[in-house]
């Protein structure tokens, strides 16, 4: 009995043992179901890579022979998942060199197998998410910024729309010159910047792009490169050019601030100035001729009527010329002396002494009717003459009534008294002033006979003023 | 005699028990790390995409609705691994109503799959391993079926979609607690 009890244990014992070995262990035969008769390691070697939402939800793997196996067999790939204690595999298609397959499962562990025509079949682990190939950028644009003298360079990648690799990537940027050596730029955003002043001026680059796994999470390689896009570099007269703009706008400007000073200026001297520089008016007769003349003041009687002159206040004659007159009547000159007592005969009036002087020396002052002093009529025609008189000598003036052998004076007119001139012979309180034309006897106590010929003799004096 | 019996019986016990599986609870400890950075990175996203799909659906005729297994959609404090087990695998069972759009049963099934994958769980009534091999291989062969009006609104779908914000509510706070 205790043999038994014993032997029941060691049994036990070993089953136990068997069960704890067998129990959760995983099949890790190359077959994959639990033999180990082909675990013979062989030498073919293949890369993988794995691409996230390759079709909507869809992943892909695409594996590849980097040795060759021989030609006389035939290999498949397939890849296998554990799920329950089941090993479940999935043969990728052959697509020319390569082998291609779609799947969903993306998070648990897998094995890619390689199986031979002789079910000979050699696998290996494969985390999905550490072979993972981003899909290639596209879209590169090439912006040059003037004020900063840079080139920004933008692109895009489809897995900017997608789920999983969205701000999760590494983009690398290659430029170079002409046939140049590559220059290569990191960067985990959609744009990068070159700066001019570290490229050639006037120089054509080449710019292409391409992304990886930042390594966070998902792992795995570069994608392919993009299409190249080249662009061209300006020139060095960015400084001149600069300059150059500069003075063209001040230039600009002090012209445009000209021109509106000249319009303003012509506006406003147009009338005045440039138009009758320019546009001279034609000379009118009428017109010139009262520029020529001055016009008489608003007071001023233009006119050659006598009659109009009627409020015309007579001067009188200026003593100094009288005197200068009378002198020159004095002088022995058998003219006037032979006359004078001729008239003195007639005795009944007094007349006037005709004053024959000379003509040349007749001016206005000479011919004007004025009031003889008594003593120049007393040393001219003598004191005798003059006691012969009758008593209209009361008077001491005389009148001269006569201006160049015209007589001026009717009969029997009594020449108005004038008043007292001044024994000495000095000049009258009123001198004659140099225009002696506006000395006018009242023309009606001394009218000419002949108003014609005071109209002559009036005009006369204009013209000669 | 008995007392031989006895003896042998109650030595073979113990070893009965020692042979009986060794994990019987459904889900394995897995490494909360490693849980949440597979959530972080993808998982997230296909939920995010569930709830998003299942926006699109009118679901007015969705509020006075009762459902009958109303427990599931609790997210237990302390058990909140357990409560998401539940809820994918509740959520495995809509992969054949065919009242439901089939893109939007296929999206749900992909995301219970892959909840209990990156939890290491399993359904008890063994489902998992049927539906979500025909999810990995997108079998389409028992999910034809007439594309949903998105006017259209049932009983299945009103629970599903309960059944999605639940899972997502359910992730957030398990996040929340693993990522501390």
């Amino acid at each position: 009995m205790l043999r038994m009890t014993q032997m029941s244990t060691v049994l036990s014992i070993f089953v136990l043992f068997l069960h704890t070995t067998f129990g959760e262990s995983g099949c890790t035969s190359a077959d994959g179901d639990g033999t180990f008769g082909d675990d013979e390691p062989d030498n073919f070697e293949f890369d993988c890579f794995s691409q996230l939402e390759f079709k909507d939800s869809y992943s892909s793997l695409t594996c590849n022979f980097t040795e060759l196996p021989p030609h006389h067999t035939n290999y498949s790939l397939a890849l296998c998942t554990k799920e329950d204690s089941n090993y479940v595999c999935f043969n990728m298609e052959k697509q020319e060199d390569a082998y291609f397959l779609q799947f969903t499962d993306i998070l648990s562990n897998k094995d890619i197998c390689m199986v031979s025509e002789m079910k000979r079949r050699v696998c290996r682990s494969l985390v999905v998410t550490d072979i993972v190939k981003p899909e290639v950028p596209f879209n590169i644009n090439i912006t040059y910024q003037k004020e900063a003298n840079e080139y920004l360079i933008h692109y895009s990648t489809p897995h900017s729309w997608k789920k999983y690799l969205k701000d999760k990537l590494i983009h690398q940027i290659a430029y170079r010159q002409e046939e140049g050596t590559w220059k290569t730029i990191e960067s985990p955003y959609l744009q990068v910047k070159l700066l001019g002043k570290n490229l050639e001026n006037d120089a054509s680059y080449e710019v292409k792009v391409r992304s990886q796994p930042n390594g966070d999470y998902f792992k795995g390689m570069w994608s392919e490169w993009s299409a190249s896009k080249s662009f061209r570099t300006t020139r060095e007269l960015h400084s001149t050019e600069t300059y150059s703009s500069v003075v063209v706008v001040i230039l600009s400007i002090l012209g445009f601030m000209l021109s509106i000073v000249m319009i303003v200026l012509m506006v406003t001297f147009w009338e005045n100035r440039i138009k009758p520089a320019v546009w001279p008016n034609l000379p009118d007769h009428k017109k010139t001729l009262e520029q020529l003349c001055k016009k008489p003041k608003n007071n001023f009687d233009i006119s050659f009527n006598p009659e109009s002159f009627g409020y015309v206040h007579i001067h009188k004659v200026d003593g100094i010329r009288a005197k200068a007159e009378l002198e020159n009547f004095l002088q022995p000159s058998t003219a006037p002396e032979t006359n004078l007592p001729e008239k003195f005969r007639n005795g009944s009036d007094l007349k006037m002494i005709p004053v024959t002087t000379d003509k040349s020396n007749l001016n206005p002052s000479v011919t004007y009717r004025g009031i003889w002093p008594a003593e120049a009529l007393h040393r001219l025609l003598g004191t005798s003459q003059f006691a012969a008189t009758e008593g209209n000598c009361g008077s001491s003036t005389y009148e001269v009534c006569h201006s160049n052998g015209v007589p001026l004076c009717k009969d029997g007119f009594n020449l108005s008294s004038a008043p007292p001139q001044d024994p000495s012979g000095q000049p009258g309180p009123e001198p004659l002033s140099g225009d002696t034309a506006s000395q006018m006897l009242p023309t009606r106590e001394m009218r000419s006979p002949n108003n014609e010929e005071a109209y002559v003799t009036m005009s006369s004096f204009y013209k000669i003023q | 005699m008995f007392h031989a019996l006895f003896r042998s019986i109650f030595r073979v016990l113990p070893l009965l028990l020692v042979l009986s599986p060794v994990n019987s609870s459904s889900c394995a400890m897995g490494n909360k790390t490693e849980i949440r950075v597979k959530y972080e990175n993808i998982l997230s996203h296909d939920v995010d995409e569930l709830v998003n799909m299942s926006a699109e659906y009118r679901d007015r005729c969705c509020k006075n609705k009762k459902h009958e297994n109303s427990k599931v959609f609790f997210c237990n404090d302390t058990q909140e691994i357990e409560s998401l087990q539940s809820m994918a695998c509740n959520m495995l069972r809509f992969f054949h109503k065919q009242k439901i759009s089939k893109d939007f049963r296929w999206k749900a099934a992909l995301v219970s799959c892959r909840t209990l994958q990156v939890l290491q769980c399993k359904c008890e009534r063994h489902k998992k391993e049927k539906v979500c091999t025909q999810v990995n291989t997108h079998n389409t062969e028992d999910t034809e079926t007439s594309e949903q009006s998105k006017k259209k609104c049932n009983q299945e779908f009103c629970e599903l979609k309960e059944n999605i914000s639940s899972l997502r509510s359910c992730w957030n706070k398990f996040e929340k607690i693993i990522s501390r």
